[in-house]
């Protein structure tokens, strides 16, 4: 059976509001934290979505138009820097599940 | 709607639902409130509802033909796996084909939305037919405090008032935080990633290749190469023509182990083992969810206080003591037991802790609070290294040797096990284990 890679997983999700182009942002985070003090920019990995990346000078970027709702960053963040909520049902985005 | 509710349920999970039944078959006037399209779209599990308690709240669900859950239990599988081997415990029985089911898996996409279904014919049946809701696509901003006592909920502008609030609302549960039970920020430590893929077969190759008969089904639990040294395990669920693959990581662990949940589940899924279950499969749906441990330091300080009552995974609700995930159960479990006393309250016109606090009493009396109390040892062997690493490279050692028939003189059992032990684990770290695995199980 073949490996699906991030972007082909996150193609088979059903997310909400897919047509509006500014959508209220459900978890704001405080990238200056990530890239000041943070000593282990672990939202980079352990997000199951790849909300966070790191580019070519270590940098972190957040995006939540992939974010499928799990909650992982708010744990694993523990440096304060992940104001996190629930999208907005009709301003926001998050995930419809098909199967769940 | 400037009228007042007896109760408001936040979440349409399996907690919120169960205790919306309870409510609706008392004649309660009340407001089941959901943030998703509908109950279940924002819902992830395993998942396996164990025990029998949703024959309680939808009387011989057997008998629909295309019920909202996929297939009974009746075989059940555990899996060391080391890198190259897989070691299973396997147990299979007609006693599991008999009703009501000891297990049944679901997607709760679908599960829940059936479930939902049953509560409206409920709330149709009861005399607040016209005055019970269940609401989608709200979300709820705020649980609405007086005197430190919830009279309501906040949604955007809205307010809706309520003598008392059962917050369902899954395991991040910002509104058990808000009204002061648990801390604002829940460290890593107790709490998983859960994260799996849904894989479709053409049904008749999915029950030949586990033997399914009918609507049997397997569960399988996998402990050892799965989650690559990291605290965790991962699970095998056989739906109608899908299979529910996936594995729960530990986030601490990830965080200093420098894993990725996804880059966790291909290397789980590229085990030879894995690999040939999975030949001709087509992942249809990618998914991930946090999960708590079962370890009772998660857990919020309480479960009630005046107004409020706590279910389900928002109280951090959920075991793996080795046996079973059990989370969904506890959901519905709680959710009654909730529901159960809401109705008690307005029998009594008191809504105060001093009436909810029954609550906490019934959930230390049932099976949930009982099993989570007496298991608290086996939950955290299990999630010791010797446990999810040493004990299943020890058992496949040993299985291999065992197995093997190579034409030489074949050495006696308890001297392969003896080598086994001696490569991957010590006698003395067996014997604290096995000490504390007969105390604890």
């Amino acid at each position: 059976m073949k490996l699906l890679k991030l972007s082909e997983r996150l193609g088979l999700v059903s997310y909400r509001n897919q047509a509006k182009s500014d959508i209220k942002p459900h978890i704001v985070v405080d990238t200056d934290i990530c890239n000041s003090t943070c000593p282990h920019k672990a939202t980079t990995y352990v997000c199951p979505a790849n909300c966070y990346t790191m580019d070519e000078d270590g940098q972190v970027h957040f995006q939540v138009e992939d974010c499928i709702e799990c909650g992982t960053c708010m744990y694993a963040c523990d440096q304060g820097a992940v104001e996190w909520n629930y999208p907005d049902p009709e301003i926001g985005r998050g995930v419809t599940w098909n199967f769940g | 709607m400037d009228e007042k509710f007896d109760c408001i349920i936040v979440g349409a999970g399996v907690a919120g639902l169960a205790a919306a039944m309870i409510l609706a078959r008392n004649n309660m006037k009340f407001l089941l409130i959901e943030k998703g399209e509908f109950a279940g779209s924002k819902n992830v599990s395993g998942g396996v509802l164990w025990g029998s308690d949703l024959a309680r709240l939808v009387p011989e669900y057997w008998q629909e033909e295309d019920g909202g859950w996929e297939r009974f239990i009746n075989h059940r599988r555990l899996t060391f796996l080391d890198e190259q081997s897989a070691f299973s415990i396997d147990f299979k029985s007609s006693h599991f084909n008999e009703t009501p089911y000891s297990g049944v898996v679901v997607l709760r996409s679908k599960f829940d939305r059936w479930l939902a279904e049953k509560v409206q014919n409920a709330i149709d049946e009861s005399d607040f037919a016209m005055e019970s809701f269940i609401a989608t696509n709200i979300k709820v901003d705020e649980v609405l405090m007086e005197n430190d006592k919830a009279v309501g909920i906040r949604t955007g502008e809205e307010e809706f008032s309520a003598d008392s609030v059962i917050i369902a609302e899954g395991v991040n549960n910002l509104l058990t935080r808000q009204v002061g039970l648990q801390n604002d920020y829940v460290p890593a430590d107790h709490i998983l990633t859960g994260i799996k893929e849904v894989i479709r077969f053409d049904q008749k190759v999915l029950e030949d290749r586990f033997q399914l008969n009918g609507l049997s089904g397997m569960s399988n639990e996998f402990v050892g190469y799965a989650t690559d040294g990291v605290e965790g395990g991962g699970f095998l669920y056989t739906n109608r023509d899908t299979i529910s693959l996936g594995l729960v990581a530990g986030i601490k662990d990830m965080r200093e182990k420098e894993k990725s949940p996804h880059d966790l589940l291909n290397n789980f899924k590229m085990h030879p083992v894995i690999k040939d279950i999975l030949q001709d499969g087509e992942i249809v749906e990618y998914s991930a969810h946090a999960v708590s441990s079962g370890d009772k330091r998660v857990m919020p300080r309480e479960v009630y206080k005046d107004g409020v009552l706590l279910c389900g995974e928002a109280a951090n609700l959920l075991m793996n003591a080795g046996k079973a995930i059990q989370g969904m159960d506890y959901a519905m479990r709680s959710g009654i037991l909730a529901a159960e006393t809401i109705v008690e309250a307005k029998e009594q016109a008191d809504y105060s802790s001093q009436t909810l606090k029954q609550y906490k009493q019934k959930l230390q009396g049932s099976y949930v609070m009982k099993d989570i109390n007496s298991f608290q040892d086996a939950v955290h062997m299990l999630h010791n290294p010797t446990m999810y690493q040493d004990m299943p490279n020890l058992i496949c050692d040993f299985g291999r040797k065992f197995f093997t028939i190579d034409n030489e003189p074949t050495k006696k059992s308890r001297n392969l096990l003896s080598e086994s032990v001696k490569k991957h684990s010590s006698y003395w770290d067996l014997m604290k284990i096995g000490f504390k695995g007969a105390k604890s199980l």
